[in-house]
């Protein structure tokens, strides 16, 4: 595949239509979707217009410069947040007629969240923490304990299930945070920088944990600043003062 | 002062805490300076006499025939007064009316007869005149009256003495004026003492040699004598006054001395230790909850520390400011307590009744102020100390430590807050359930069924000076006269005369014994509860007649002399027999009593307290047993207030010069009869209600406050697909922990305290399973909503924001 520069939205909808047609159908539709924050009587336009269909199966990485709208648009892609205009639609539904209780339940299922600065629970052990998605999700004990066991045998962390989180390093934390996302076998991963608070050894194998992850049939969408963890996706887009510039699909 | 007003400053930037725990602070060392404020009255300031330690009070008690506090005969007083040796002196007296005429309206008061030693040995001087010389005792018509009597009647006149007032008939001098008296040792509203105690008017001389017993004696130990000492010198004296007076009924009762202290409350010494408890507990509380405010503000302040100890502050330093902070709120708030105990126990002598010997009129003590100061500082530091030694401890590494999401503060800290929580609930649950017990006690007790119908009977009383109504047939005249007209009065159903009214305190008793078989020797007998009452008496109170008949107007003075029994007498007395018809030995006439033929039987009647039936209980004619003192008692067609009015017209068209003395209502003096039980459950009822308040303001604080630390941690959660209810549910479950925790170690300690509270309560166990059990369920619903309002702002966290906030 070529390389793609657009510089209008118009455009970049017709591509995206056309990707549609093309291809399966996306997993992930966003349609002309505004943020804006009110604060103080003054308004952030963090997301201005974005179109983005993204398929199953592919590894997408957002870039951009602090402040442009990455840790917005993630929101909005895990349900955490909802579009102030336009539309979304997941798996082909349109989401923003759920209720509070659908949304969390598709949180829950259907995306695994990890964030840049790890958020485990530190009251919680390193098996508690990987298993607190699925006992939400009202899974039997035996079978939570074999998600779990799998996904930090996955992770490399199978060793530490009983530490609590303050007794691992900062990259041990990362890889039960991804644990923690991939244990329930989510259809999207979402990662918020998961490099950012990592030396490089460190950032290096979580990027080598996604990319087994990619390579096993996840949809991923990562946030980074690092070009060189940012090659590890097949598409790239780059958000620019809550717009989309630049949207690459790598060879 | 640097550091005051530092504290000062950092109490005026935060007013949310520093309301919060004034207010906490102040109610719980305000009850409790209201509580020490009554038991330093009642048990602690002592009698205002003369080394008041060295007072005793001297009865008589016969345990196999359940006899207590029985007063003293003329015989045997003078027995002991001449006999004795471990005394310095020994005084007798007993209580009296009085009517005065001569000036308007004849005025009905009250006093006693006292010997004439009996202000001296009490060590209470005259402010005017003098004391009884011991001349008068037995010749002088001469009284003393009390400084209120001399204000309010004779406009504090410095001449008054010498001045003649009208007393019962006959011209007295007044040749001294009293201090006022204690309520505790005289009685309510006592103004007027005469001598002549060994001449009680309607008693004849026969009967008075023979043991009636009425005076209360009283004796002043010996210096260097001990109560046990002279207690042990009281056998020989009985037993030379039953050798020598072999002929009195008192002589077998065993001597036994009470100090004036232990007399006059002692009986009230376990409803204040239930209270005293109470407020403790509520301090306790009250102290824990601050407590949990001052870690949180403390902990809050890391920072402040941080830089404090890098300019070289001291651990101690750190921990001095901080304890400085925490006594500088309870000094405020003990200052704000005190105001709040002094209304406290203002209200309490209205809320006591009779039942309670409280002077009225709030006055600060000085021991109170020492003991509201002295509770201030302790509270200060008792909170202040542990908050402040965490606080500073520099765990400079722990801080740094990233620990992922989740609770702040040390493990220690966590464990702390919860056993504050624990305990709370703990101290919450014993005091609720003492005040359920106490309430439902209270409530079966004013539903007991006391045997005769209170409702729209007047009672009131008129004494019958001795001088016109100097005998039996003259007060049997006077009350068949007064019945009569008052029978016939518009809108009187029914009306009679008694000479004590059940429930109102007074009674009598007298030796009896059924006359066939060998009855044992008068000083053997038991004492019965008689009552002389005018036919008609069942009627107007509505109690059955339930064999027999009522007596009549021809039950008089000099006819056969008859009894009615209550249920209970008569199956005590004839137990496979039917009673009509036997003869039963009353009194000590003849040395044997005289025989009264049993003519009927009528209903059971808690006449002396209505949380005990009476197990045996007499009826006498009262031209038969008559006393110089009466009641009245009329059933009314309305209201029984208008009454007064009805009794006063009837009562004018025989003799003007009679005033009623404490008109009533009878539904009025049932309820009297439980002030105490009423005033202990209310007090008992506000603590246990500021106790509930305060903890569940107590959970709240701390899960509100764990909320706020978890806010990221619920976030992540969120974020992770945690559904409302898993949220409540986690912030519920850790809420309810400690909760939990109390709730158990709560009902252990009401089974503890149970055993002092089961002599108050009346037919309630203090282990009753459905009382715990509510007790425990109103404990948990409250700390469940107090605990659901902070897990439902939990449900609120915005996750992004909470995420972000980093
Ligand atoms: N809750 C909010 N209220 C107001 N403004 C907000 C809020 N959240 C984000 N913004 C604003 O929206 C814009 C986009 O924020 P966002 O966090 O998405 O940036 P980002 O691209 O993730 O930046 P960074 O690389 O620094 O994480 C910023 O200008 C930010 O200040
Ligand atoms: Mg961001």
């Amino acid at each position: 595949m070529g390389t793609n520069v657009f510089d209008s939205t118009n455009q970049q909808s017709e591509i995206s239509n056309s990707i549609m047609n093309n291809g399966s159908d996306p997993l992930i539709r966003l349609n002309s979707v505004t943020k804006v924050f009110l604060t103080d009587e003054v308004e952030t336009h963090a997301l201005s217009g974005i179109h983005l269909d993204i398929r199953p199966g592919e590894y997408v990485s957002i870039a951009g410069p602090s402040g442009c709208g990455k840790t917005t648009l993630l929101s909005i892609l895990g349900l955490l947040d909802t579009p102030s205009d336009g539309s979304y639609s997941l798996k082909g539904h349109e989401v923003a007629n759920l209720s509070f209780a659908d949304r969390a339940r598709i949180r829950n299922r259907e995306i695994g969240f990890i964030f840049q600065s790890f958020n485990l629970i530190g009251d919680l052990s390193v098996f508690e923490n990987v298993e607190l998605p699925l006992t939400y999700r009202g899974m039997a004990a035996s079978e939570r304990k074999s998600f779990v066991t799998g996904a930090l045998e996955r992770v490399g962390m199978a060793h530490r299930a009983k530490h609590l989180p303050s007794q691992l390093s900062g990259g041990q934390q990362q890889r039960v945070a991804v644990a923690r996302a991939l244990a329930g076998r989510p259809a999207i991963l979402l990662a918020d920088e998961p490099t950012g608070n990592l030396d490089s050894r460190n950032g290096e194998a979580v990027m080598q944990l996604l990319k087994e992850l990619h390579q096993n049939g996840a949809t991923i969408c990562m946030v980074t600043h690092d070009e060189r963890f940012a090659q590890h996706a097949d598409r790239t887009v780059h958000l620019f003062d809550g717009r989309v510039v630049e949207d690459r699909i790598a060879a | 002062m640097n550091d005051l007003r530092f504290a000062l400053r950092q109490l005026r930037k935060s007013p949310g805490f520093t309301f919060l725990a004034l207010l906490t602070l102040a109610v719980g060392i305000g009850m409790n300076t209201a509580i020490f404020s009554l038991i330093q009255d009642l048990f602690l300031r002592g009698l205002p006499f003369s080394e008041p330690e060295r007072v005793v009070r001297i009865y008589g008690e016969s345990k196999e025939r359940d006899l207590k506090q029985m007063p003293s005969s003329v015989p045997k007083f003078w027995h002991y007064r001449d006999g004795q040796t471990v005394f310095s002196s020994i005084a007798a007296d007993w209580g009296n009316g009085f009517i005065m005429t001569g000036s308007g309206e004849p005025i009905q008061l009250l006093g006693g007869n006292v010997t004439a030693n009996y202000f001296e040995l009490l060590g209470i001087h005259p402010i005017l005149g003098r004391n009884f010389l011991p001349e008068e005792e037995s010749k002088g018509d001469v009284v003393m009256v009390t400084e209120n009597f001399w204000r309010k009647r004779f406009a504090s006149d410095p001449t008054i003495l010498g001045h003649n007032i009208t007393l019962n008939g006959v011209p007295t001098t007044i040749i001294g004026v009293l201090p006022n008296l204690p309520i505790s040792w005289f009685g309510r509203d006592s103004e007027i003492f005469v001598n002549k105690p060994f001449e009680p008017s309607g008693i004849t001389k026969d009967r008075l040699m023979r043991g009636v017993s009425f005076m209360r004696v009283t004796a002043r130990l010996k210096p260097g004598v001990s109560v046990s000492q002279a207690q042990a010198a009281m056998p020989a004296l009985l037993q030379s006054y039953k050798e020598q007076h072999p002929e009195t009924a008192d002589n077998t009762w065993s001597p036994y001395l009470v100090s004036a202290a232990e007399d006059v409350t002692g009986d009230l010494r376990p409803a204040f230790l239930t209270l005293l408890a109470a407020v403790s507990a509520v301090l306790l509380i009250a102290c824990s909850n601050v407590a949990n405010l001052l870690l949180v503000r403390f902990t809050g302040r890391k920072r402040e520390i941080a830089l404090r100890m890098a300019l070289g502050a001291e651990r101690r330093g750190i921990v001095r400011l901080f304890v400085f902070e925490s006594t500088l709120v309870s000094v405020i708030a003990g200052m704000i307590g005190l105001g709040l105990a002094l209304w406290t126990v203002s209200v309490v002598p209205k809320l006591a009744g009779q039942n309670i010997p409280l002077e009225s009129g709030v006055k600060l003590q000085l021991p109170v102020l020492i003991f509201t100061l002295g509770l201030s500082l302790i509270t200060g530091l008792l909170m202040g100390l542990y908050p402040a030694w965490q606080s500073s401890r520099a765990d400079l590494v722990d801080g740094l430590k990233e620990g992922g999401r989740g609770t702040s503060g040390s493990r220690g800290q966590h464990r702390f807050r919860r056993g504050l929580v624990a305990g709370q609930v703990g101290l919450s649950v014993v005091l609720l359930a003492g005040a359920g017990m106490l309430v439902s006690s209270f409530v079966r007790l004013s539903r007991q069924e006391p045997g005769f119908r209170s409702e729209r009977v007047w009672a009131g009383g008129i004494g019958l000076p001795p001088a016109q109504y100097p005998d039996p047939a003259t007060r049997g005249r006077f009350a068949e006269r007064l019945q009569t007209e008052l029978q016939t009065a518009p809108g009187v159903e029914a009306a009679a005369i008694a000479d004590a009214v059940p429930l109102s305190g007074n009674s009598s008793r007298s030796p009896y014994a059924r006359a066939d078989g060998n009855p044992v020797p008068v000083n053997q007998r038991q004492l019965g509860l008689t009552r002389s009452v005018s036919p008609g008496y069942f009627r107007t109170l509505g109690i059955s007649l339930l064999s027999g008949r009522d007596f009549t107007e021809q039950d008089k003075v000099d006819s056969r002399l008859v009894v009615i029994l209550s249920n209970s007498t008569a199956k005590k007395l004839f137990p496979n027999e039917n009673p009509i018809g036997h003869q039963i030995l009353f009194g000590t006439d003849n040395g044997n009593g005289l025989p009264a033929e049993v003519i009927g039987v009528v209903g059971d009647v808690r006449s002396q307290q209505l949380s005990k039936a009476n197990d045996v209980e007499f009826y006498r004619p009262w031209p038969q047993r008559s006393a110089p003192f009466l009641n009245v008692v009329v059933r009314s067609a309305t209201k029984p207030e208008a009454t007064a009015g009805i009794v006063r017209a009837a009562l004018n068209k025989i003799d003007n010069g009679l005033p009623i003395l404490q008109p009533s209502t009878l539904d009025a003096i049932v309820t009297q009869s439980l002030g105490q039980e009423r005033l202990t459950m209310t007090l008992l009822g506000v603590f246990a209600g500021i106790a509930l308040l305060l903890a569940v303001v107590g959970i709240y604080g701390a899960v509100a406050y764990t909320v706020e630390q978890r806010t990221g941690e619920i976030g992540v959660r969120m974020a992770l697909g945690a559904q409302t209810h898993d949220v409540l549910n986690l912030v519920v479950r850790q809420g309810m922990n400690p909760v939990i925790l109390g709730l158990i170690f709560g009902l252990a300690g009401t089974f503890a305290v149970g055993r002092l509270l089961a002599a108050q309560l009346y037919q309630i166990s203090p282990y009753d399973p459905l009382l715990l059990g509510a007790t425990a369920i109103v404990l948990a619903v409250a700390a469940l909503l107090a605990c659901l309002i902070p897990a439902r702002r939990a449900t609120l966290v915005d996750p992004i924001q909470a995420l972000r906030s980093e």
